[in-house]
This record gives structure tokens, C-alpha cells and sequence, in this order.
């Protein structure tokens, strides 16, 4: 039982004493018994105010230690470090949350939420009394990461990692690396062509020996903790061994009886079951499309290097520390008949346009009409306000590469006038300036509401789009146009199996969440699973880079230690009331218990390595043989009692 | 680790770095913490007298709400105790001269506070004597600070400073500190360091609205800047409560102008300052919560409310009742009783039309701070066309500069907000390490 205990009664600016009146928590809470000190902070998360604690703790000679503040996901661990460094053994430390539960959750009741601070705070010094000092438990590490996707950004993840001394699997799911980026020509702000940045981001990749690339893969297994996973990566046969010259590739190819459209193109062209590799993907070695493949042999017969009847499937089992997500994104793909998609033969998306682009040399033609007028709607999949379950949010790099198209497919082709049809340019920061030379180039914006979206009508054999325009004061407009295009959104990647298997939580927009937006904005829940790129949330080339490489930065710095120190928050069987009836162990989510023989007597023991503390085995226990350190039965039992007590 | 133990080390070791992070804002802090988790010994210079930057100046951040001080102060008070980080304030760095070894020569020097830093409690028994009253630059001077003073609440380190060329040298606060840490005899410190590698993380400058004649800052009194604004919600508010200048009365008809200072030609600044819309916006949340009586209204030019859960904020505003105004501001003028008409054309009607408002906030726009690059000796930092630094291989290599070991974090590449910045940093961070490991 602890004696001398320090409570500490946070302002947090006004966050909590704009509701909750703290002089009238600390009187409630003074002469609680073992109580030595109570003191208020504006801030206890500031410098001064942990300096203050530390202080107390020495002079004082405190025995445990509670701060009413904010969640313990904020600021738990800051207290921890505050009793460490003063000697005090940071599990005599217990945080109250009085903002969060509290003064934000009943700012409508001042003398209620004071009431429940008095409450809460009383519990917290119950529980205190009852702590007892824990000692981590160190286990080794191992600086290997999984980097799951090899778009621009799992690749850029896997070159920061590699240069940073860390071993890398870089795991793709397709035949070739580059992702979205491989398919983009001339791309904003630089106008760098994607295709030369894959392939430069590759070229990297083959000059390190620390990355090991894995082409046609999924993770299909993972076990274990931050620091030591075990994971399996099954590679799906490529059905081609690498040693047919160019010349009978293309035979190959020609000779594919099967046909689809191709998806590299978005579908404005065919390819056979034959994968070849385009510009910017790489390695550039044709694969077959197993799902596809009638396995006629047509390729075979041409050169053997083609084994379309080949199923070895290998499975790898890889140790690793960690793993960064980074899988992307999807275009968003128009409902058929959202603004004429699937109807009109002339309405195509962005990304279609930027693939006609590449396909067009001198002049832009579309299925053999030259292209002279482009209408671009903007917004199409995104900013969906008054649409419940649909996408709420903006894609953020539409505007931008939307206008830049407008620019690109000018300068590129003669007589072409651009009409955009938008909810209000979003070209953020210096992408102004992209926005402000197509404006320049006599691009033609109009604009336009949720309430009235432009129409698009096929007639007199032409397709016209039509929209009531706020910029000339809600006048209709209308425009004959060569080329609708759609300026479709982002949405994440379907791979809810990854998901699933990482664990890692979705928000309300769908895409992998982070732990928190500017404290930890690569982190998820799950130790050791960082996320980045378009995974997370739409973002454009420069601030996918940034994201994947401050992934890496975070996964490194985690690793590069060597080890690791483990929550000593675990659970504990006292033998002699354990009567071995098994209902912990089932209750247990993590295998963290298994029956031993102790004395003769078959009970209950835990694994510490694969115990998490979550508690689940201790309300099952029918004798209480069983017990989590740091959330006792007789300290939960003291809270529950303070908290009753009125 | 604090100033006060630097001074107390003498060590050979104090002068030698991996890396020095130039600006301790929230970009600079996160790299050296990143750098500094990673093991490399780290020297973060900063010309301010507190560590945080402008992050830890702010009332609350979107689109969450949190308020800024919560998640700022644990950065920074780790940034301030790790092992690997030395931290010197008040510091400005006057030449960087790469070396045969390709390690860099530094010469720093490091003002005087006037105050012991390691004897000086922040009790601020000499703030209460000192008799100087001047304006509050932490508080952008919508109040008086004394002579001596700790720069703001949650200052880091918390302790005081005086402000010498407002010092009347009265004595006074000699007299009433009880730590005796008051000396007026301190000298400029010109500090000698090598570092093998920096980050530049020297942020950005607000745009001074008092170069637009046509809105009147500076002359009217109720018009203040989006900062301003953003002091008087803060937690460490001045007034407690949201007040006009001119008289002190509770605002009812607040009006926000978007684009002051950014996307406009005539004041050289045509980019768009990415992160206006959306303060304003959070502002505009705050005041509809503090002021439930008062009207709200944004006149913008188009929202840019674009990143993961902004646009959803952005909606969440507009249901709670600001009125945005789709038109630019072309004109303020004042009335007799403080009141401002502003006049601009209504693009919805089409129409010339004038408003009046009780109290009116630029949404002033941020600026490149390009000073940073005078200090390279026989090599050129290069910068963009808009002064910000330049990124040679912005989609390769972000956190990359002209300069070889050199690399840049947070707004000094381009306006940005706060997840942007911490993203960015930490790409700094990966960076430098894998140019430290190339080096060694």
C-alpha cells in the first residue's frame, strides 16, 4: 500500500477548468487518506510543470503518483517518464482522464463535470494506493522490415530503410513494380515523366543488396509482436523463366489467343494473357495472367521460356521487426451513367486521358476523331457532401493534376481548348501557379454547385455539356466537346485481406488510419505496422514520398536499437488456487496461456512473450487464481469502491 | 538536453555533431527527435528564446480540434530531454563553410539572455517589479510584456530573458530575484561547431497585411490578423474571452478576408498559402462555440479544404452556421463607432455589395524566409522562383537541396500544414541518415 501520494490537477489551458472547477477537486480530494500533496498545473505536460513533479517526487519522497488530465493515450507515457526520472517506478503512476471523459463530454454541466473529476480523481488515488512497482521485460529485435506495395512509395520506403542499414522485403502484389505512378506521362509540379521516376526509383532498388524484391507476392501469414514477426509471402509463378529474346516475346504475344482489356490503359486498349511490361514497369519481363491463360501452349511452342502450366507457387517464411504499408490507391470508377460514363462514348476519365496522351504523338485522337475541345468535370467520386456513405472527402490531387493535364495536352497538340467544369480549384500552395498558366493559356473555368452538377447530353451527334455556371452570376452555359473528361477521385486499394491480416484500422473515408494526424501520422494501433502513401489518404507524388520516408524513419529509428521494452502489464497465475479448468485459455486471444504440471498438479501459466495485458483471462477465472499487474483485482476492487462511495 | 546543461559541459564532444537542425519549430524538433531516436548526436539552433515555433503559439489545430499546446509540449519537452540532442537558443547561425572532410565548419553566436539560464526558476518575481510595459511579440502585441520577462506560459526552456534594448537598467529585477541569476555583463557568445550534416528547418514568415493599404492594418483598430485571432482563442488567451481592440466589446459580426497576402501578384506572393482556409475555418468553429450569439462569415475566393478529413471539417462548419461568401475583398473602410464595411463583388449575384462587421480577421498568408541561404560560405543554397528553398529532386529525393549534406524539412520548402510539415521532417530524417552512413 502506498503512503505518500502526489495528485497533480490539471487546467490544460481551459480544456478542462473552463468546465470543471479544480480548486473544488483538489479540496475533495485533500485529505483523502495517504494523500501528501495536491497541486493544479496549467499545462502538467509542459516542461515546468514535469520538472515540478520530479522535484516533489525527490524532495518529497513520494510513493505513487496521479495527474487528472487528458487521456492516457496522450500523455501516459510523458508521466511514466516523469516518475522514471525521479526515481519513482513509473507503474506507481496513474493518469485520470478528466478531459476527454469529462470537461469535453459535459461542457453543458459545469457542476456535473466537477462532480465526476472529484469522482474520477478518487478512483485514480484508490488504484495509485494499490499500484506496485513492474519491471519491463527487454527482448531483442530484428532490424528486417516488410514493405508491402512498390509504387513510388513502398519503393522510396525500401531505398530510405535500406540506406539506414535496415534489411527490406519490398512485397508486390503485381508482376512489375512503379504502381499508379509508372502510368502517369508528364506529371505535376515538375513535369517529370512517372515512367523515369519508377524507373529510377528501380535502378536504386537493383544497387542494393540489403532489398529483396518480391514481384507476384502476398503476405498470407503473420505472426508475433513489434520486433520479431514471422511471416509468410506466397510468390505466385511468373510462367516465364527470363531467357526469350525481345523478338520472341512479341511472337509470344501475337500468338495469345486471349484477349482483354488492358488495364494499364484503364481500357482503351486490348492485351493478351501474355503481361508485358509497359514503360516504367519493371522488371521488364513478361508474366502470364494465370487467371486468364487457357493454356492453349501457343507461347510455349514460340520459346519455352514461357511455362504457362507452371504452379510451383513458393512459399517464404521471413523473420522481421516490422512492416510498412504502402498500397495505394484506386481511381474512382463512375457509376455507369454518372455524367454519360458507360453511355456516352466519349466520356472518359482523367486517367484514361492521361494514357491517351501517352498513346497520341503528334495528335490527339480519340477512337479516330481528332480532339480539339476537352470538358473536364471535376470532382466526380469526390466531395459527395450531401450523400451519406459515400466519399465525403476531397481527393486532393485532382484539381491539381487536372489542370496541369489541361496544360500538358496544350503544349503538346495544336488548336486544343480546354473547358473546366469545378466545385472551386483546389490547387493548393504553389500548384497555384499551374492553375494560374492554364488560366493564362485561355483554359476556360466554370463553376459549379452539388445543387445544380453539369449535364451531359448526347445530340445532333455531338456531346454537349451544359451547367449553370456561379462565376457569371448563375447563367447556363453550354459546350460542344470532343472529350468528356471525368476528373475521378481516389479510393483505396481493395485489400481488405492485408487489412485484416495487419490488423490495421480503416476511418470513416476507408482508407488506413493513423494513430493520431501530428503526433504519430505513420503509426497505427498495431506496434510496429507503420502505414504511408495513398493507403493512408489521397495525397500527390511529393507527399506520398514524404510520408513513406518519414515511415521509414520511424520504423528505423524503432529497430535499429536492437531491442525493445515490453509492457510489464501481464498476467499472472498464483498455482495454488488454480484448478486448471481452462476457461483462460480460451478466453485468451493471443495463446498466451498453456497448461503446465506444478507439483503435480496440472494449472494455468503465461506466456509473457505473447501476453498483451488485455485482460480478457481474468473475469473467466472461477477461483481468481489469475491476475493482471497493473490492473490488479484489489485495484480495480479500491477504484470501483471510491467510485461508489457518494 | 537543456541549455543549462550545455553550459555546464565543456567537453571536446559538446562542438562535434552528426547533425545540425537549424530552426526548432515543429519541423526542426521532429527530425532531431527522429535523428536523435536513431542515435546520432544532434544540435538544434534556434534564434527564439523558446523552442516549438509557431505550432506551440496556436489555439487549437484542425481538423481535430486538439488544442496545440497539448500536442506540442510533449514534442518539445522530449525534444528538450533527449540524450542525443544539445539545444541552444536564442542562437543564430552566422557562417557554414564545408571542410576538406565534407564535414561542416559552423560559427554560431548566442545572444545573451541577460538571466543564468541554469539558476533561474521562472518564478517571474522579476517580471512583477520590472517597470518597462512593451508589446508582447508572443502575444503578436495585442498586449505589453514587461522588460524581463519568460516569453509565454509553456516556453521552452521556461525561464527569463531581458529585452535589452527596452531595459531601463533600473536594477530592479536584480534586486527581486531570489536565485540572484540577473547579470547584466553577459556577452554575445560566439560558438565554434562541426556537423557532417544539416537540416534546414527555418519555417516561414506571416505576411504583413500593413503593406495593403486598402484593408486598413495598422489604421483600424478592429482589424486584426488571422494570429491575432489566433491568440485570442488560445488556451493562454490574453483577455479570456474574444474582444475588438477599439473598445473592448464582445464581437457579434466577425468577418474572415481568405487570400490576404496570398494568390495576388501586387504584393509578390501568387502561390496559395495551403493552410488559410482551413484555420479560418477551425477558427470559425472556435468563435461559434465561445460566441454562440455571433454571425461568422468568410468571404473566400475558393475553399481549399483538401486533406484527410478536411473537407468533412470544412462541411461541419458550415452546419454549425458560418456563412461563407464566395467574393474577394476589394475594400474596408471604418466607421465612426470602430465598425467596418466591406466592400466586394457578391459572385453569386454578381453584384458590387457592401457588408458591415463589427470586427474584421485577415487570413494573412505565410512567406518564404529564404535568410537562411546568406550564411553558406563558398557554396550557394539554391532557392525557387518564390523564394522558398529549392528541391533539386522534389519527386525523388523531397528532403534534398543544392547542397550535398544539406537538406531541408517543414515550410522552409513550401507553405504547408502540420501533418505535411511532420511528414517532411521525417523524410529529412531518413535522409540525413542515409547520407551519414554513405559518409562514414
Amino acid at each position: 500500500m502506498k503512503k505518500k501520494i502526489g495528485v497533480y490537477v490539471c487546467h490544460c489551458g481551459g480544456n478542462i477548468s473552463d468546465y470543471v472547477d479544480i480548486e473544488k477537486v483538489k479540496d475533495a480530494v485533500r485529505d483523502e487518506a495517504d494523500v501528501f500533496l495536491v497541486k493544479n498545473t496549467l499545462f502538467a505536460c509542459a516542461d515546468s510543470s514535469q520538472k515540478m513533479m520530479e522535484e516533489d517526487i525527490k524532495t518529497q519522497g513520494l510513493d505513487a503518483m496521479v495527474v487528472a488530465s487528458c487521456s492516457p493515450k496522450l500523455h501516459l507515457n510523458t508521466f511514466r517518464g516523469v516518475a522514471q526520472r525521479a526515481g519513482l517506478n513509473p507503474y506507481n503512476y496513474v493518469q485520470v482522464n478528466i478531459r476527454e471523459q469529462d470537461s469535453w463530454a459535459h461542457s453543458d454541466n459545469p457542476a456535473g463535470a466537477t462532480e465526476k473529476a472529484i469522482q474520477l480523481v478518487k478512483a485514480g488515488i484508490a488504484r495509485a494506493k494499490e499500484s506496485e512497482a513492474l519491471t519491463s521485460m527487454k527482448i531483442a529485435t530484428t532490424n528486417a522490415v516488410a514493405v508491402i506495395g512498390a509504387g513510388v512509395g513502398g519503393m522510396r520506403t525500401a531505398l530510405g530503410l535500406a540506406d539506414m542499414g535496415t534489411e527490406v522485403y519490398l512485397i508486390e502484389k503485381s508482376f512489375f513494380v512503379g504502381g499508379r505512378t509508372a502510368q502517369w506521362g508528364s506529371v505535376a509540379p515538375t513535369n517529370d515523366r512517372g515512367d523515369v521516376l519508377t524507373a529510377g526509383l528501380f535502378n536504386e532498388i537493383q544497387k542494393r543488396s540489403n532489398i529483396k524484391l518480391f514481384t507476384g507476392a502476398e503476405l498470407i501469414e503473420k505472426t508475433g509482436s513489434v520486433g520479431n514477426f514471422d511471416i509468410k509471402v506466397k510468390i505466385h509463378p511468373r510462367g516465364f523463366d527470363g531467357t526469350a529474346t525481345a523478338d520472341d516475346i512479341q511472337k509470344a504475344v501475337k500468338a495469345c489467343p486471349v484477349s482483354t482489356t488492358d488495364e494499364f490503359n484503364f481500357g482503351l486498349t486490348q492485351r493478351t494473357a501474355i503481361l508485358t511490361p509497359q514503360k516504367g514497369q519493371y522488371p521488364q519481363q513478361p508474366a502470364i495472367d494465370k487467371a486468364l491463360c487457357n493454356q492453349c501452349g501457343a507461347c510455349q511452342k514460340i520459346n519455352s521460356a514461357f511455362q504457362p502450366a507452371s504452379t510451383n507457387e513458393e512459399i517464404l517464411t521471413l523473420h522481421i521487426g516490422g512492416f510498412v504499408a504502402n498500397t495505394g490507391f484506386d481511381p474512382y470508377e463512375p457509376a455507369k451513367g454518372e455524367y454519360g460514363y458507360g453511355e456516352i462514348d466519349n466520356v472518359i476519365t482523367l486517367p484514361q486521358l492521361k494514357r491517351l496522351i501517352e498513346l497520341n504523338d503528334n495528335e490527339l485522337v480519340f477512337k479516330g476523331k481528332k480532339v480539339k475541345k476537352i470538358a473536364y468535370i471535376y470532382c466526380v467520386g469526390s466531395r459527395q457532401d450531401d450523400d451519406e456513405g459515400k466519399n465525403k472527402y476531397c481527393s486532393r490531387y485532382c484539381c491539381t493534376s487536372a489542370t496541369h493535364t489541361g496544360v500538358t495536352v496544350k503544349n503538346k497538340y495544336k488548336d486544343i481548348l480546354n473547358y473546366h467544369f469545378n466545385r472551386g480549384i483546389r490547387t493548393y500552395g504553389k500548384a497555384e501557379l499551374i492553375y494560374g498558366q492554364a488560366s493564362q493559356q485561355g483554359d476556360v473555368f466554370l463553376q459549379f454547385t452539388l445543387d445544380s452538377i453539369p449535364q451531359v447530353e448526347r445530340k445532333h451527334n455531338k456531346t454537349y455539356v451544359k451547367v449553370k455556371d456561379i462565376l457569371t452570376a448563375g447563367k447556363t452555359i453550354e459546350t460542344d466537346a470532343d472529350l468528356v473528361v471525368l476528373v475521378t477521385g481516389m479510393v483505396p486499394r481493395e485489400n481488405v485481406k492485408l487489412g485484416h491480416l495487419l490488423k490495421i484500422p480503416e476511418g470513416r473515408d476507408h482508407f488506413f488510419n493513423e494513430i493520431h494526424m501530428k503526433l504519430k501520422p505513420v503509426e497505427t494501433v498495431i506496434d510496429g505496422v507503420m502505414i504511408a502513401g495513398t493507403s493512408q489518404a489521397p495525397k500527390n507524388i511529393l507527399e506520398t514520398l514524404n510520408s513513406s520516408m518519414a515511415a521509414a524513419a520511424k520504423v528505423n529509428s524503432v529497430l535499429t536499437k536492437g531491442e525493445l521494452s515490453l509492457e510489464p502489464t501481464l498476467a499472472k497465475v498464483n498455482p495454488g488456487a488454480c484448478t486448471w479448468c481452462g476457461k483462460c485459455a480460451e478466453a485468451c486471444p493471443f495463446d498466451a496461456i498453456v497448461q503446465v504440471d506444478n507439483e503435480g498438479k496440472m494449472v494455468a501459466k503465461v506466456n509473457e512473450s505473447n501476453c498483451k495485458g488485455c485482460g480478457m483471462c481474468t473475469p473467466v477465472c472461477p477461483t481468481d487464481a489469475i491476475d493482471l499487474d497493473g490492473f490488479t483485482n484489489a485495484q480495480i476492487g479500491a477504484m470501483i469502491d471510491a467510485l461508489a462511495e457518494l | 538536453m537543456t541549455d543549462n546543461q550545455n553550459a555546464a559541459a565543456t567537453c571536446l564532444d559538446e562542438t562535434q555533431f552528426d547533425v545540425m537542425v537549424i530552426g526548432a519549430g515543429i519541423a526542426g524538433a521532429e527530425s532531431a527527435l527522429k535523428l536523435g531516436d536513431m542515435g546520432y548526436k544532434v544540435l538544434l539552433v534556434e534564434k527564439e528564446p523558446s523552442i516549438g515555433g509557431k505550432m506551440i503559439l496556436l489555439s487549437k489545430v484542425f481538423p481535430t480540434l486538439d488544442c496545440a499546446a497539448c500536442i506540442t509540449t510533449p514534442k518539445v519537452s522530449e525534444t528538450a530531454r533527449h540524450p542525443n540532442i544539445t539545444i541552444h537558443t536564442l542562437t543564430e547561425v552566422d557562417t557554414i563553410q564545408r571542410n576538406a572532410d565534407r564535414h561542416f565548419s559552423v560559427q554560431l553566436t548566442k545572444k545573451p539572455r541577460y538571466v543564468v539560464e541554469k539558476d533561474c526558476t521562472g518564478c517571474q518575481e522579476c517580471e512583477n517589479v520590472c517597470p518597462v510595459i512593451t508589446k508582447d511579440q508572443f502575444q503578436f502585441d495585442l498586449t505589453a510584456r514587461k522588460a524581463v520577462y519568460i516569453p509565454f506560459n509553456i516556453a521552452n526552456p521556461r525561464i527569463a530573458l531581458i529585452d535589452i534594448e527596452n531595459c531601463m537598467l533600473c536594477g530592479a529585477c536584480e534586486k527581486a530575484c531570489p536565485s540572484n541569476c540577473i547579470d547584466f555583463t553577459q556577452k554575445e557568445q560566439q560558438l565554434q561547431i562541426t556537423a557532417k550534416s544539416v537540416i534546414v528547418a527555418t519555417g516561414f514568415k506571416l505576411f504583413d497585411p500593413i503593406s495593403i493599404e486598402r484593408y486598413g492594418y495598422g489604421r483600424y483598430k478592429n482589424v486584426i490578423t488571422s494570429m491575432q485571432m489566433e491568440r485570442e482563442l488560445a488556451p493562454t488567451r490574453p483577455y479570456n474571452n474574444v474582444l475588438r481592440p477599439s473598445d473592448g466589446k464582445i464581437p457579434d459580426k466577425i468577418a474572415y478576408v481568405f487570400c490576404t497576402g496570398s494568390r495576388d501578384h501586387t504584393v509578390g506572393n501568387p502561390i496559395c498559402s495551403q493552410v488559410c482556409c482551413m484555420y479560418s475555418t477551425k477558427q470559425a468553429q472556435l468563435l461559434m462555440g465561445a460566441l454562440p450569439m455571433a454571425d461568422i462569415s468568410l468571404y473566400y475566393i475558393n475553399i481549399r479544404a483538401f486533406g484527410k478529413g478536411y473537407n468533412e471539417f470544412y462541411l461541419q462548419a458550415k452546419d454549425m452556421g458560418a456563412n461563407y461568401v464566395k467574393g474577394k475583398i476589394g475594400k474596408i473602410t471604418e466607421k465612426e463607432n470602430g465598425n467596418l464595411i466591406l466592400r466586394f463583388e457578391d459572385i453569386l449575384t454578381g453584384k458590387v455589395t457592401e457588408k458591415e462587421h463589427d470586427m474584421v480577421v485577415l487570413s494573412v498568408g505565410l512567406l518564404a524566409n529564404p535568410a537562411i541561404t546568406q550564411v553558406f560560405k563558398g557554396e550557394k543554397l539554391e532557392l525557387d522562383p518564390i523564394n522558398y528553398i529549392q528541391q533539386p529532386n522534389m519527386l525523388q529525393s523531397p528532403a534534398q537541396t543544392s547542397l550535398e549534406g544539406v537538406f531541408v524539412a517543414g515550410t522552409a520548402t513550401g507553405p504547408m500544414d502540420i501533418p505535411d510539415t511532420i511528414m517532411s521532417a521525417g523524410a529529412a530524417a531518413t535522409e540525413t541518415s542515409s547520407y551519414l552512413k554513405r559518409l562514414s
